[in-house]
């Protein structure tokens, strides 16, 4: 195991979420289930963070907010949908100004569905995102190597 | 003997000289030429007479006493000429009561009284004039190309910005006559050893710097001038006052003379001794007197820089450098000066955190940074004059590149405003890069500035100064503040902005490259200076060095100012990592001018300013408290010392 | 005149500090995440978690926005390095408290150096916390100076009696504003370990990768040095006393974990009027008391 996958940083964005899956991500933090036991913290800075936690889905109006960020995070970077809306735009998918869930503005590596997310559901998926993330670091050592 | 009379006449040729030359071309031959001159006669000097004791030269001549007598009365017909014409008759009663002073002091007082030897040259003088010879001349280099500036913006937006014909004249050739009449008589007051003389050298420098304070003849500068002669003439007063004294009780007016009956015999002297303090606080532009040096910013920018680090209050503070021997016997005085220098210092740093305008927290470092020097003359301990002296020197050093630094910014960014120096590093790299290093100079670890104040907190704790302990402790607190903030606007980066530095003057360039090359070679061979200049003056005053100031702390302090001055000029340049932009907390439209898009889709631009602490170090809050307490502080010493002799005499 | 023995020392020093503050400065700051998380109720993380988060630090990307900020923050690291290396081969106290203020200044410059008004507005704080605790430093290191008859801390070994016997006041003063050094809560408001501040990360907004781990590396030194100085009003002639020093310094640690977690952070006004009070009132009584005995 890498260090990448010992020390994931998270940034939390709501794009348009009906606060339901960001109080379940909080709840994350708060003593029940006490994340910072395998070292996550929340940064609110895409400079600092590893996984990008995005609840809500993705209208015109945030599209490019969840862009911005998601391009001032440094590699390696993960994107983790929490909740059905970042997933695939749940309940508001035809909403008139909804385009959809986050994979309609950024890649997605790990969705997590849920009407709300359940804290368990998004531990899990962060540990899947640790995952892919801890590759991700490998191969940016391997790019930086031959480089 | 010769050298110094050359050093002392020489500029004095070349001022009549530049004030009938006509012609840019001319003068920056002739001012470059003699500045180098000027310059390396001074370094002949000093090695000449590298680590000597105090040397006396017999000199004395009734004539030469008549010439100052006569120039104190040009200096008060000029004076009062100027008062007339602008209607400060404060002015013109105190140029009256000084001139008739001096005529009866030289004709009728003390007619033959005089000093056997009338030169002198210690490790002291060595100093100032190497502050003066390199630093003073090259302030008049880097004058060149910025008088060039000054007066084109004078021609073209002059009329425009509604100043008369008499405003707009080209008073160039009077302006560098004036500084090198400054210079010649600097080293006047460095090497007599006949207090009328130096008497006649410090009635001169306040004269010039009224001429050149006045230099642009709007009410603003003339108010200022105004307001510079009439607290330096009450400290004229003062020093005329001690002449009668010296006179009176111990019957000459050799300094050195003064200085030994003096240490034998306190009583005798205490009251000149506090005349002469007086004489410094003012010059030294100590509260409640320091609102002169601040009126004086509006001169051009090189008699700032000329003011400020190596003439005028370094005058000031020579002068109680050396009478630090009395003040270690005359308790009143040496209580004014201490006191008075150390609330300076701690108020003083305090408003520098006020301020936005970049000469005024210059000004304002420089209040301090003398009321520091002073307070450290008062102390009087060996530690205390080493700690004053080399603080002289580092001060003369990064303050004249400072001074310089804005000047030439002002004149490419078209503010001083220290707000608008916000990106200088892309805009003006190298300028940028001095700014930072004289910044560097002025106050922190590993430079000099720091040693320096290190010594006087010994000397402090040593000689039980409570009250200047906790002075110096929330001052230098102060510093750091408007230092690092200053700094830290300056360090800024984002793109590449247009590079506005391309028509800098070569003249700029040279003066600032020789007065940044002094403040880093100042630094890294801080044990050097302290051995070869400071070290010998210390000794030959007090007998001993006092306790050790440990060398391999300068050697410490010496090798880290040496890695960051690398790191200022060669570590911080293009790096290879990938740039990115700042985060504005939404969709950033353009992350180098802060640009993002608000919540109307419509573009906002992200400032931010600096801390200025109004409501805590305000100057309306500050000025009054430290005025009216130094007003008090020096009225109380002085009617001490005045009442206090004639107590023990009877 | 030239090299001296303890400028050998001052270099020796310096290295064993470079090598040994970072591991013990990185236990003790995974300490220090646990026992917050059990004063919160929680398990919380491993204790090498900063060891881990700065090795996950230095494996990212390299990006920059000022392409100035490593350098810096290089500077910021060396310099702490010295200071401690000044400080633990018992050198001058005083020059150990300047350059560890370097230090600062290079850290505020690194903030600076990147123009994000977050970071600028850390940086703005930053120097106000430099000026809110400098007072006291200095009176700390002046009463020390009384009360050991030098400012090399080496001479505590000479002392009959701990330096604290008489420094009492001055010592009270120092822990008031160690808490400001170690930027813990009431006084985290330039930057703050702690997630969702109204700026971001302040000074540290701009920073990722290797820069941002000087940054954790530099605070690792930092607490060390700090408990060192701790430490030293406890230290007398006796090498037994090393222990109490260390015991004390640890129960000072403590303390500052269990105010960080007590406390909401205060406006920079408040840190500023009581940093300086505190350090007038304690450091002043401290220095009269010595002055006259």
């Amino acid at each position: 195991m890498g260090y990448a996958s010992k020390s994931p940083w998270v940034i939390h964005y709501d794009a348009s979420s009906c606060n339901g899956c960001d109080i379940e991500v909080l709840a994350a933090l708060c003593p029940g289930y006490d994340v910072e036991r395998f070292g996550i913290i929340n940064t609110g800075n895409p400079k600092h963070a590893d996984i990008f936690l995005v609840t809500g889905s993705v209208n015109s109006r945030n599209i490019d907010v969840v862009k911005q960020i998601y391009d001032q995070m440094v590699e390696p970077k993960v994107v983790v949908a929490c909740g059905i809306c970042a997933c695939t735009g749940g309940i508001f998918h035809d909403c008139y100004n909804v385009l959809g869930g986050v994979d309609k503005a950024i890649p997605v590596d790990v969705y997590a569905p849920g009407c709300a997310v359940r804290p368990e559901a998004i531990i899990d998926a962060v540990v899947q995102a640790i995952g892919i993330l801890e590759e991700k670091s490998k191969a940016l050592q391997a790019a930086k190597k031959g480089a | 003997m010769q050298l110094i009379s050359f050093l002392i006449l020489f500029p004095l040729i070349i001022a009549a000289v530049l004030l009938v030359a006509k012609g840019d071309m001319l003068r920056n031959v002739i001012v470059v030429a003699s500045a180098i001159i000027i310059a390396a006669g001074s370094i002949v000097l000093a090695v000449q007479y590298l680590g000597a004791p105090w040397i006396g030269f017999e000199f004395e001549s009734p004539i030469v006493d008549y010439i100052g007598t006569a120039i104190g009365v040009v200096i008060a017909a000029a004076v009062i000429a100027f008062g007339v014409k602008y209607k400060n008759y404060l002015a013109i009663a105190l140029a009256v009561i000084q001139v008739v002073g001096s005529l009866v002091f030289e004709l009728g007082f003390a007619h033959g009284a005089s000093s056997r030897i009338g030169l002198y040259i210690d490790s002291l003088s060595i100093v100032m004039a190497l502050i003066i010879g390199i630093i003073g001349s090259g302030i008049c280099v880097y004058a060149l190309g910025y008088m060039i500036d000054f007066q084109k913006h004078l021609d073209e937006h002059g009329e425009a910005e509604g100043l008369t014909e008499l405003q707009r004249k080209d008073r160039r050739p009077e302006f560098f006559a004036l500084m090198f009449l400054f210079l010649s008589a600097m080293y006047v007051i460095v090497f007599s050893n006949n207090m009328a003389w130096m008497f006649t050298g410090w009635e001169v420098t306040t004269l010039c710097s009224f001429l050149l304070i006045a230099y642009t003849r709007t009410e603003e500068a003339v108010n200022n001038a105004f307001r510079q002669i009439i607290m330096n003439i009450l400290g004229g007063i003062g020093f005329l006052v001690a002449l009668y004294l010296a006179v009176a009780f111990t019957g000459t007016l050799s300094l050195e003379r003064f200085i030994a009956i003096g240490m034998m015999r306190p009583a005798l002297v205490v009251v000149a001794v506090g005349a002469l303090a007086f004489a410094g606080l003012t010059k030294a532009a100590q509260m409640p007197f320091h609102t002169w040096l601040l009126g004086a910013m509006v001169a051009p920018t090189p008699t700032s820089a000329l003011l400020h680090s190596s003439t005028m209050v370094k005058a000031g503070v020579f002068l109680l450098i050396k009478l630090s021997p009395l003040f270690a016997v005359c308790i009143v005085p040496a209580t004014m000066v201490v006191l008075v220098g150390g609330f300076t210092f701690m108020l003083c740093s305090f408003m520098a955190i006020s301020q936005t305008n970049a000469k005024r927290v210059l000004a304002y470092s420089t209040i301090a940074n003398l009321g520091l020097i002073v307070a450290c003359a008062g102390v009087a301990t060996p530690e205390a004059v080493w700690a004053a002296t080399l603080l002289v020197i580092f001060h003369a050093a990064a303050k004249s590149l400072l001074f310089l630094c804005v000047g030439t910014a002002e004149h490419h960014i078209g503010s001083r405003d220290i707000e608008d120096m916000d990106l200088l590093f892309d805009r003006m790299p190298r300028l940028a890069r001095f700014m930072m290093l004289g910044i560097m100079c002025m106050f922190i670890a590993p430079f000099g500035m720091l040693i320096a104040k290190w010594a006087t907190l010994v000397s402090f704790v040593d000689s039980n100064q409570i009250i200047l302990i906790l002075l110096l402790a929330f001052g230098s607190a102060a510093t750091f503040m408007f230092w690092a903030k200053w700094l830290g606007k300056l360090s800024g980066i984002a793109g590449s902005p247009e590079n506005v530095e391309l028509t800098v003057h070569p003249s700029e360039w040279v003066s600032l490259i020789i007065m940044a090359c002094i403040a880093v070679v100042a630094c890294v061979a801080l044990p050097f200076v302290s051995n070869i200049f400071v070290e010998p003056y210390v000794v030959g005053v007090f007998g001993v060095l006092g306790r050790d100031v440990a060398v391999d702390n300068l050697w410490l302090s010496s090798i880290l100012a040496i890695f960051v001055f690398a790191v200022l000029f060669g570590g911080i340049g293009a790096s290879k990592k990938k740039r990115v932009g700042v985060y504005l907390a939404g969709v950033s439209v353009d992350s180098d001018t802060r640009t993002y898009r608000n919540s109307l889709s419509g573009e906002s631009i992200a400032t931010s300013r600096n801390m200025y602490l109004n409501s805590f170090f305000g100057e309306q809050k500050l000025r009054p408290v430290g005025e009216v307490l130094c007003s008090f502080i020096i009225v109380v010493a002085l009617l001490a010392s005045g009442i206090i002799p004639p107590v023990l005499f009877l | 005149m030239f090299i001296t023995e303890s400028f050998i020392f001052t270099l020796i020093g310096t290295v064993a500090f470079v090598v040994l503050a970072p591991i013990i400065g990185c236990f003790l700051a995974g300490l220090d995440r646990i026992i917050s998380a059990r004063m919160q109720g929680r398990v919380g993380p491993p204790l090498l978690q900063p060891y881990y988060d700065v090795r996950k630090l230095i494996a990212k990307d390299d990006v920059t926005v000022s392409g100035v900020d490593g350098v810096y923050m290089t500077c910021a690291l060396v310099f702490t390095a010295f200071a401690g290396g000044i400080f633990f081969s018992g050198g001058n106290l005083l020059m150990s408290a300047f350059v560890i203020t370097m230090a600062a200044l290079f850290f505020i410059m690194a903030a600076y150096s990147s123009r994000s008004p977050y970071a600028e507005l850390g940086a703005g704080r930053e120097t106000v916390q430099v000026m809110a605790y400098e007072p006291m430093v200095l009176l700390m290191a002046v009463c020390f100076f009384m009360a050991a008859g030098s400012f090399n801390v080496g001479a505590i070994f000479n002392q009959p009696l701990p330096v604290i016997c008489l420094t009492i006041p001055a010592f009270i003063g120092f822990l008031f504003i160690l808490t400001i050094k170690l930027r813990k809560s009431p006084f985290d408001l330039s930057t703050s370990h702690h997630a969702h501040q109204e700026l971001v990360r302040g000074t540290t907004t701009e920073m990722s990768g290797k820069t941002l781990a000087k940054v954790e590396v530099m605070h690792w030194c930092e607490t060390v040095l700090f408990l060192g100085w701790t430490g030293m009003f406890f230290i007398w002639g006796t090498p037994l006393s090393i222990i109490l020093g260390v015991v004390v310094a640890l129960a000072a640690w403590f303390f500052e974990i269990w105010i960080d977690n007590n406390f909401a952070r205060v406006k920079w006004q408040a840190m500023l009027k009581w940093a300086w009070i505190v350090a007038l009132v304690c450091g002043g009584i401290n220095i009269v008391i010595l002055a006259f005995i």
